[in-house]
């Protein structure tokens, strides 16, 4: 699923990570790689941006930018 | 899996591998920012504490600013009443008083917001709370082809475009960064008010308050409509990505706080007062001068200023008014507030009473509104200008806001005269 698609409080494995070079290469350069474990935290008031958890930080991402991102549901 | 992905890829995993010899992680308990932002950031809370927060700032920057400005303003004022008792010579007491006295007082008034603007801003950022306000209204903002960003700097437009225009520094990205510069001036700044509140007073009695709002909304609605236009005209695409780190809250340090005040006041000063006190003297010569016609300055209707407001004339003659509107918006160009006092002056009359029974005259409600139209739009004043140069860099984009405002006012203001004869 994507990533935009995580609920409140879910957890992810980040599974491929699409979008155009520009993109990518931000994505890439935040942590947002393979085999990264993600968190989805909170919308914001007005159901976007998304914030997330990864790596001991936290990050915002559009919704059109998290859907670039692969993730697997983790239990 | 392209390179760029393995690259990544394999150096978070070395990243990985580093941490797992060398770090232990236990779960970690909600930290204190984790409990504010649970308050902060809350679908329902979120929005109306962030609007009490930059009430808040926008009280702080221009409420207990205006005092300082005022006491700058009064402080050159009497300078300058001094300056022309004691200088014998007419010109050089003019020059010294009315040029370059007046000319310091009118910049001068824009360091107290700048550096309370720049205060309020450094304690936002400081905090950690200034991602958060992108975050909150990224959504609103990217709709009008602006930035979660730009949000800020876009409300500081209200209490005065200068600080404001130097505000966009916070954001990183530039084509984001450019068009918000260039649609600030829509916003309209405290300096319209008086304009606004002369013209509605005389035209629209028991409606102000309506008269007035509406040149807000007609300044929102034009920075959103500019905003997507300069964006598909010159930019391309989309804004740029919100991929950005939420960071932990923390203490702000006073240290920090000043300094960054006191950088932007310096870089007012340097580049922007400069441009602006030469434009002080320029327009001060064009107001009394030639001398002997004008009486010292005494009578504006002689002056070259009174010149370009006939040279105006047959442009916006279309639209109703003659030359001594004309002549108003050349002043109102220096700072609009202006315009009430130079209307004041060519119609030989003083108290505002008496200046709007004075224009009743030649206008009419909606010529009264489109000037108040042409007043929010038509050019940034000079401070703003000046500003402008500064933090665009390339004159081609100050071209741009010119070119733009100019011809959008224009087109505005015939609109507005169109349908009030429709109406009328």
């Amino acid at each position: 699923m994507k990533l935009s698609e995580l609920r409140d409080g879910e957890k992810g494995l980040i599974i491929e990570v699409r979008g155009n070079s520009a993109l990518k290469n931000r994505l890439l350069s935040m942590g947002i790689v393979r085999g990264a474990e993600i968190k989805m935290v909170r919308n914001a008031p007005l159901k976007d941006p998304i914030e997330f958890e990864l790596k001991g930080y936290f990050l915002s991402l559009r919704r059109s930018e998290a859907e670039n991102v692969i993730v697997e549901v983790k239990e | 899996m392209d390179f760029v992905d393995a690259i990544a890829s394999a150096r978070y995993e070395l990243i990985g591998r580093i941490l797992g010899k060398s770090v232990e992680r236990t779960s970690r308990p909600k930290s204190f920012s984790d409990i504010v932002d649970i308050v902060l950031l809350d679908k329902y809370l979120g929005i109306p504490i962030f609007l009490t927060l930059m009430w808040t700032v926008f009280q702080f920057a221009f409420s207990i600013s205006a005092p300082f400005s005022t006491a700058i303003d009064i402080l050159f004022s009497s300078g300058s009443e001094w300056s022309k008792t004691i200088i014998q010579n007419e010109v050089l007491a003019s020059l010294i008083g009315d040029g370059i006295f007046g000319g310091l007082g009118f910049i001068l008034v824009f360091l107290p917001p700048i550096a309370f603007v720049f205060i309020a801003l450094a304690i936002l950022e400081d905090t950690g709370y200034l991602p958060r306000a992108a975050f909150v209204m990224d959504r609103a903002m990217t709709k009008v082809g602006l930035h979660g960003k730009s949000f800020i700097p876009m409300l500081l437009g209200f209490g005065c475009n200068v600080p404001a225009i130097m505000g966009c520094r916070t954001i990183e990205n530039e084509a984001d960064r450019k068009i918000t510069i260039m649609v600030n001036p829509l916003m309209s700044c405290s300096a319209r008010l008086p304009v606004y509140v002369l013209f509605a007073g005389a035209f629209f009695a028991g409606y102000e308050g309506f008269a007035i709002t509406s040149m807000y909304l007609l300044g929102i609605v034009l920075a959103a409509i500019m905003a997507t236009v300069i964006r598909k005209l010159f930019f391309g695409g989309e804004p740029s990505p919100l991929l950005m780190e939420i960071p932990d809250y923390s203490m702000p340090t006073l240290k920090n706080i000043l300094t960054s005040a006191w950088i932007r006041v310096k870089i007012f000063l340097k580049k922007a007062a400069t441009i602006l006190f030469a434009g002080a003297i320029i327009i001060w010569f064009l107001s009394v001068f030639p001398w002997d016609a004008t009486n010292g300055g005494e009578i504006l209707e002689n002056s070259y200023a009174a010149s370009i407001g006939h040279a105006i004339e047959p442009v916006i003659a279309p639209l109703g008014f003659d030359w001594k509107a004309g002549v108003a918006l050349f002043t109102g160009f220096v700072a609009k507030e202006l315009v009430v006092g130079t209307l004041g002056i060519l119609y030989g009359v003083e108290s505002e009473e008496a200046i709007a029974e004075a224009i009743a005259v030649d206008f009419n409600p909606a010529t009264a509104l489109a000037l108040m139209a042409i007043t929010l739009i038509y050019l940034p004043c000079l401070a703003a200008l000046g500003v402008l140069v500064r933090e665009l860099g390339e004159l081609k984009w100050v071209g741009l806001v010119i070119a733009y405002e100019l011809l959008l006012a224009y087109i505005v203001a015939a609109i507005i005269v169109a349908i009030g004869g429709v109406i009328l």
